[in-house]
C-alpha cells in the first residue's frame, strides 16, 4: 500500500493534521466554537471556487478564504456574546451560498468539487500537502509556545484578561489557526467531515482524561489512531477515506462511552460488596 | 493611599445609566465590601474599576505607584466563575498552578517557591486533599474555593472577588474572611469584595459601600467607614 506515492502522500498530510486538528478540537470545544470548523470549511469551499472561477490556485484561494472567514467570525462573536452560535450560522449559509452560486458558474469543474466534498487521496496535491506541513508547523509552536495563556484564556475570558494575558489577540490568532488548520484539512477527509477529524477525538478526550495535559494528549493519539486505520481500511475496502475516518473515530467514542459505562457499573457493584 | 478613583462615571447596558455620576475614592491597604440589592450594578462597579467596562463618560483611574515592577497584579474572582467550565477538563492543581503564569511569563519555569505557593494556596482554601480531582467532579462551593486559591496563588496586591462565598459553608466562610482580613492586615493588601451578608462580614471590613436605588432620586452610593477594631494577630 505504501509503495504507491500517493498513499504516501495521503498518509503524510493525515498525520500532520490528525496532530493539528484534534489538538485545536480541545481548544474549540472547551471555548464551545465546535461548529466552528464545520462552517470554515464551507467557506473554505467558497473560496476554492472563487478560485477556479479566477483562475487561482483553488487551494490557495481556499485556504485564504477560510482564514478571512476565522476572522470574521471572531469579530461577530464580540458583537453577538450571548448568542455565540448565532454568527457561525451566519456564516455558514453564506459559505454554502456563494459556494454553490460560485460553482455553478463553472459546471465543468464540478467533478472536482465532489473530491472536495467528500474528501480523495488523490487530491492532495504537494501544494496542499506543503500547505498542511506549514499549518502542522505552525499550529504545534502556537500550542507549545503559548499553552500558558491559551490555558486561562479557555478556562475563563476575563479573568484571564486581569491577570495581562492579550485575549484578544490571542482570540483572533486563534481563529486564523483555525481557518488554517479547517482549510488543510479537507483534502484529507472532505469538507462534509471536517469537523469529524477535529471534533470527535476532543469528545473522546474530554470524556476520559483527567486533566488538561492528559486532554489533549488523548485527543491527539485518538487521532492518530483514526487517521491512520481509516486510510489503511479505505485503501483496502475500497471506501471514500473521509467517511471511513469519521466512522472509525465514531466507533472509538462509542466504545470509550460504552467501557466507561461498565467501568462504573463494576465500581458501584464493588461499593455495594464492600459494603 | 488611593489606590482607585472614579470620578463621574455614568455607565448603563441599555439606554439608562445604572452608574449615573458616580465618584468614588478607593483606598489601599483596606478590606472594603461592596453591597446592595440585586440590581444595584455592584458587578458593574467591580468591572469598570477593573477597566473590563469602558464608561460612557468619566475617568476610571488607578494609582501607578501601587505597581511593581510597571505592573499591578491584580486577583480577580467573578461571580459564579465556577458554574461556566463545569466539563473543562482540569485537574484542581492544574487550575491553581495557572494562577502563577502571570508572573512566569510563557517560559519562566516552574521553580519549588511556585509549588509551595500553589500548594499554601490550596491549604488556605482547605482543598490541598482535592488537588488530583477532576474540578468538575467538586461542588459549587468547592469550585468556588479553587478559584479563590487560583487568585491567590497570583499572589497578587489587590483582590477583586464577586460574591466569592456564595455556595460556601458557614465554617469555610468565616475561615475565608478570616483570610482575607490577615492579608489587609499583614501583608498590605487590598480586598475589594461584592457581598450579600453584611452581617456576616461587617466585623472583618474596613470600609463597606452600599449602592442604593430610589424611586425618586434615583441612584445612591454610601460609604461608611467601620470603627470596629482590626481582627487577627499584631492588629
Amino acid at each position: 500500500m505504501l509503495g504507491y506515492e500517493f498513499m504516501q502522500r495521503a498518509f503524510w498530510a493525515g498525520g500532520l493534521i490528525g496532530i493539528i486538528g484534534p489538538l485545536l478540537g480541545v481548544y474549540l470545544m472547551l471555548r464551545r466554537q465546535v461548529l466552528m470548523a464545520d462552517t470554515l470549511s464551507h467557506v473554505s469551499l467558497a473560496g476554492v471556487a472563487l478560485g477556479s472561477v479566477l483562475q487561482l490556485n483553488p487551494a490557495l484561494s481556499g485556504f485564504a478564504v477560510a482564514v478571512a472567514g476565522g476572522l470574521v467570525i471572531e469579530q461577530l462573536r464580540r458583537s453577538y456574546r450571548t448568542y455565540s452560535e448565532l454568527p457561525v450560522a451566519i456564516i455558514m449559509t453564506s459559505g454554502l451560498a456563494l459556494a454553490v452560486v460560485l460553482m455553478s458558474l463553472k459546471q465543468n469543474l464540478s467533478r472536482s468539487f465532489t473530491s472536495y466534498l467528500f474528501g480523495s487521496i488523490v487530491a492532495v496535491s504537494n501544494t496542499q500537502l506543503g500547505l498542511i506541513a506549514i499549518v502542522a508547523v505552525v499550529g504545534l509552536l502556537y500550542f507549545i509556545l503559548l499553552r500558558r495563556p491559551l490555558y486561562s484564556l479557555t478556562f475563563d475570558e476575563e479573568t484571564a484578561s486581569i491577570s495581562g494575558v492579550h485575549t484578544g489577540l490571542l482570540s483572533f490568532s486563534f481563529a486564523v489557526l483555525t481557518g488554517m488548520t479547517v482549510a488543510a484539512a479537507m483534502p484529507v477527509v472532505g469538507v462534509l467531515l471536517v469537523s469529524a477529524l477535529i471534533v470527535l477525538p476532543a469528545s473522546i478526550a474530554l470524556r476520559i482524561a483527567s486533566g488538561f495535559t492528559a486532554a489533549i494528549l488523548i485527543s491527539v493519539s485518538v487521532g492518530l489512531a483514526g487517521v491512520f486505520s481509516g486510510l489503511t481500511a479505505s485503501y483496502y475496502i475500497n471506501t471514500p477515506p473521509g467517511g471511513t475516518i469519521a466512522l472509525i473515530l465514531l466507533c472509538f467514542l462509542l466504545g470509550a462511552i460504552s467501557f466507561q459505562k461498565l467501568l462504573a457499573i463494576r465500581r458501584r457493584r464493588n461499593v455495594r460488596k464492600s459494603t | 493611599m488611593i489606590l482607585s478613583s472614579m470620578k463621574n462615571v455614568v455607565f448603563g447596558y441599555g439606554h439608562e445609566p445604572v452608574i449615573d455620576n458616580l465618584s468614588l475614592d478607593i483606598e489601599a491597604g483596606q478590606f472594603i465590601g461592596i453591597t446592595g440589592p440585586n440590581g444595584a450594578a455592584k458587578t458593574t462597579l467591580l468591572k469598570l474599576l477593573l477597566g473590563l467596562l469602558r464608561p460612557w463618560s468619566g475617568t476610571v483611574s488607578l494609582n501607578k505607584e501601587m505597581t511593581e515592577g510597571g505592573k499591578l497584579v491584580i486577583g480577580y474572582v467573578p461571580q459564579q466563575v465556577a458554574s461556566f467550565n463545569a466539563g473543562f477538563p482540569s485537574k484542581v492543581i492544574e487550575l491553581v498552578r495557572s494562577g502563577c503564569y502571570p508572573r512566569l511569563g510563557l517560559f519562566g519555569r516552574f521553580t519549588k517557591e511556585q509549588e509551595e505557593l500553589v500548594e499554601r494556596s490550596l491549604r488556605q482554601v482547605d482543598m490541598w486533599e482535592y488537588r488530583n480531582r477532576r474540578i468538575g467532579e467538586l461542588s459549587g462551593g468547592q469550585k468556588q474555593r479553587i478559584c479563590i486559591a487560583r487568585a491567590l496563588a497570583q499572589q497578587p496586591q489587590v483582590l477583586v472577588l464577586d460574591e466569592p462565598a456564595t455556595g460556601m459553608d458557614i465554617g469555610s466562610r468565616t475561615g475565608f474572611y478570616k483570610l482575607m482580613r490577615h492579608y489587609v492586615s499583614n501583608h498590605g493588601r487590598t480586598v475589594i469584595m461584592v457581598t450579600h451578608g453584611l452581617e456576616e462580614t461587617s466585623p472583618y471590613l474596613d470600609t463597606t459601600i452600599s449602592l442604593e436605588r430610589k424611586e425618586q432620586e434615583g441612584w445612591t452610593c454610601l460609604v461608611t467607614n467601620s470603627c470596629s477594631a482590626h481582627f487577627g494577630p499584631g492588629a
